[in-house]
């Protein structure tokens, strides 16, 4: 194998590889690039056999080959040197990097015992622009759960419904739940969970000019997400939804508008206070105001209060701030409203004027 | 039909002498064999990437394996499926439940909110106190004032005494409530003199409705700090508050403590909590290995409770066991993996330097060594030098080289001296008396 190419387009596309490295893999195949030289391009892959990424860079390639290199270290070094022409050189399974007065040469691996990320890359099943990927799968993705004894909540739900796809994200205790005009190219018997993982990734796609592409192969439980040359592989989620829609919410008997930048810097100032009592900070809501307040018997308290137009009954609740913090950061609209039943119903939270998004946040019951 | 779990098991537990720990548990852990039809075996494995390698690398070693369980000729055929293991119950199906509405009614301070009545384990050992404390959290004021409680380090003092804390917190948030130890409490004193503030520390005190102080052994020898609890505990127990103490020993035993607050500290009801036996220790791991989330069986729990006498003792060695377990990926713990890692434990380090038993020896009974090593065999000195004969004996030490270190004496003397000792002990029953014992000896004696 000997190939020269552009170090910074090379780092560009590790640093996104890198995600689906395992950290402390027991096989060291899995803390491995895999390079593949072909005309014209090199292909680099990495799995933790649960997500696998594959990207391609052109390169000038004056002789083909496959081999594996410590990813850790492959990406250590790339980040570290100034962007400039390298070539990487195979001589006696020693991988040989040469730059500019650089010289660095790694032991490698067999390149047979890295799995291979997917057969068939199934049937093409929703075309999207960067931008509407951006909108619709941040502000869901994040509610998913990362760690679950319910394999189902790891993964985001993509449901059909008559208007278009529906996406659903839950962790028990926040619900993201978006409505998108996207329709899928055929239809789907059931609704699919497309691991959370997947989902997160989208935002990391650099390219904004290339439509992002799901696959699905639903023999295989397997799916594929590509925007031009980076595929993202991964496996659907082979678990029941949860039954979401028993606790979408009915009308609410407090409504009130508030800014989403206000609100954010409120909670922040107070969960300061709330960081020894498991997070809670609490809403009072009043005609023209809403009181965020947070105390801990040891340290002290404080409360915040920030403009808002309230409708209808005063009211109290309680949350673990970093749900608030997560779905306030993760919006980018300003003008919110805020809805809430009662202290033991989950409040909501919405966008003025865009029927298409809800999030759900658990209240906590507080005594005394 | 043949029962595929069983017969999975047993094509796995080949396959894992053939490959590496580490291949066995990414690659063939979350395989399962779905049905066999014919000469067809269907094995599910999570991803088309694990399929992927099982098939290029390992074929031969798993139709190998499946040749003699399942057949000859059995063809072999995998699909990607996730097999959900039946630990993972998905019994509430429903979101936001009302349970998971975590109720929180914030901690007191210096507190832990886990430590609670429910999550304590209660045998023969420690019951008498357990019954005691409860009632005292039931009607705080009303049955035993001042509640003590002694035992050695390990045993549940501190656990028992935060419950009482939390359980009146939980029921009367608005009892004024002062869980402190006495190293905290010398220090209240000792600033609010410093400062001139001793006013308003002593109606601190004075006003609360439960005072918990854990560890009082340490007061000993602080005459003003003594005072200070002194008056506190008198007007606290004439208003009916609550007290709570904990000691490593029995008031009584508590050296240089004034004697109107030992009678004071004996005036309610005193209990001890002795080690933790065998079955409580047992018990005490079921219900750690569940706050750490992991599923310990009942006999890997009796392997772990050999190793380890108090409870701290015993958390430890289970954390060890839980984080190797997180680094394989396992969330079962079984009794392979526990004695794996509990082998290089390192045996508990019994062993003294002789000079160091000497040493402690003349510490405790206040005697030089010179004088322990004389030829005098005045009364105030046999004792002491028959104790460190004895305890030099049990380390093993011959009788003429115990004759050396200790002046040069005549195996003889030696030999009666250790058997006076061991009659003593006989008659007494335990190592304990005098509240000494080995380990006394072999640590530095304060």
């Amino acid at each position: 194998m000997l190939v020269s190419l552009l170090s910074d387009k090379l780092l560009e596309k590790i640093t996104l590889l890198n995600h689906a490295v395992s950290q402390r893999a027991p096989l060291p195949i899995l803390s491995s690039f895999l390079l593949e030289a072909t005309k014209g391009k090199l292909i680099i892959s990495a799995t933790d056999l649960e997500v696998g990424i594959k990207a391609e860079i052109a390169a000038s390639v004056e002789k083909g080959g496959k081999i594996t290199v410590p990813a850790k270290n492959f990406l250590d070094l790339i980040t570290n040197i100034k962007d400039q022409k390298i070539t990487l050189e195979l001589e006696d399974n020693v991988l040989k990097l040469k730059g500019v007065g650089l010289k660095a040469s790694f032991q490698t691996s067999q390149p047979e015992d890295f799995p291979k990320l997917y057969e068939q890359k199934g049937d093409e099943i929703l075309r999207l622009q960067k931008k509407d990927a951006e909108k619709f799968f941040k502000r869901v993705s994040f509610a998913a759960a990362t760690d679950s004894t319910r394999p189902a909540l790891l993964g985001v739900l993509f449901e059909i419904e008559k208007d278009g796809l529906v996406l659903v994200a839950t962790d028990q205790y926040r619900l993201s739940y978006q409505k998108t005009p996207l329709k899928l190219k055929h239809d789907l018997e059931k609704p699919v969970v497309v691991p959370g993982r997947i989902v997160k990734e989208l935002s990391f796609l650099k390219d904004d000019k290339e439509d992002i592409i799901f696959y699905l192969s639903l023999g295989n439980n397997q799916v594929v997400v590509s925007q031009g040359d980076v595929e993202i592989v991964g496996r659907l989620i082979d678990a029941d939804y949860p039954e979401y829609q028993k606790i979408m919410p009915e009308d609410a008997n407090t409504k009130t508008e508030i800014d989403r930048e206000q609100l954010l810097n409120a909670i922040r100032i107070c969960s300061v206070f709330a960081r020894e009592t498991a997070n809670i900070v609490k809403f009072s809501l009043e005609k023209d105001k809403l009181t965020v307040s947070a105390n801990s018997p040891q340290v002290g308290e404080d409360l915040v209060e920030i403009e808002a137009k309230t409708i209808g009954e005063d009211n109290e609740i309680a949350f673990n701030a970093k749900y608030l913090i997560d779905v306030l950061t993760t919006l980018e609209e300003n003008d919110l409203v805020f809805e809430m039943t009662g202290p033991l119903n989950s409040g909501v939270f919405k966008v003025q004027g865009d029927n298409s998004f809800l999030h759900l946040v658990m209240p906590i019951r507080i005594q005394g | 039909m043949r029962d595929c779990k069983s017969i999975w098991k047993a094509v796995l537990s080949e396959i894992e002498l053939e490959v590496s720990r580490a291949n066995f548990f990414t690659l063939f852990k979350q395989t399962h064999l779905l049905s066999i039809e014919g000469s067809v075996a269907t094995i599910a494995a999570p991803s088309g990437m694990i399929i992927d390698l099982l098939q290029r690398k390992f074929f031969a070693i798993i139709k190998n394996a499946s040749d003699h369980h399942i057949g000859n000729d059995t063809k072999i055929v995998f699909v990607p499926k996730t097999v959900v293991d039946e630990i993972v119950d998905n019994k509430d199906d429903t979101l936001f439940s009302e349970e998971a509405i975590k109720t929180t009614v914030g901690h007191l301070p210096r507190v832990r909110p886990d430590y609670t009545f429910e999550n304590m384990a209660v045998s023969g050992s420690n019951q008498l106190a357990f019954v005691s404390a409860t009632t005292v959290a039931k009607s705080p004021g009303a049955s035993y004032n001042p509640l003590f409680i002694y035992g050695p380090v390990g045993v549940g003092k501190t656990h028992l005494m935060q419950s009482v804390a939390n359980e009146v917190y939980s029921k009367k948030p608005n009892t004024k409530i002062l869980y402190t130890t006495s190293e905290e409490f010398t220090n209240d004193v000792v600033e609010a003199i410093r400062t001139n503030t001793t006013g308003r520390m002593k109606k601190r005190f004075r006003e609360l409705d439960l005072l918990i102080i854990d560890d009082i052994q340490f007061i000993a020898g602080k005459e003003k700090v003594q005072e200070e609890l002194f008056h506190t505990f008198n007007i606290l127990v004439d208003k009916s508050s609550q007290i709570v103490l904990s000691s490593d020993r029995h008031p009584s035993e508590i050296k240089m403590l004034e004697k109107r607050l030992i009678s004071r500290f004996g005036g309610g009801l005193t209990v001890d909590i002795q080690s933790p036996d065998f079955e409580l220790r047992c018990a005490i791991l079921l219900i750690k290995a569940k706050k750490y989330g992991v599923a310990l069986s009942f006999e890997t729990a009796k392997i772990i409770a050999q190793k380890a006498l108090d409870a701290r003792g015993l958390e430890g060695l289970l954390l060890r066991i839980v984080t190797e377990a997180q680094n394989k990926g396992v969330t079962q713990i079984d009794e392979e993996m526990a004695s794996s890692v509990l082998s290089f434990e390192k045996e508990q380090d019994t062993g003294f330097h002789p000079e160091e038993i000497i040493e402690n020896v003349c510490t405790f009974y206040k005697v030089k060594q010179t004088q322990l090593k004389s030829p005098k065999r005045d009364a105030f000195l046999v004792r002491p030098r028959q104790i460190a004969m004895y305890l030099l004996k049990k380390q093993g030490l011959t009788f003429v080289e115990i004759g050396h270190l200790l002046g040069g004496r005549d195996h003889t003397t030696i030999m009666h001296g250790v058997e006076k000792i061991e009659k003593i002990i006989e008659q007494r029953g335990n190592m304990d008396f005098m509240g000494l014992n080995l380990q006394t000896f072999g640590k530095k004696v304060d």
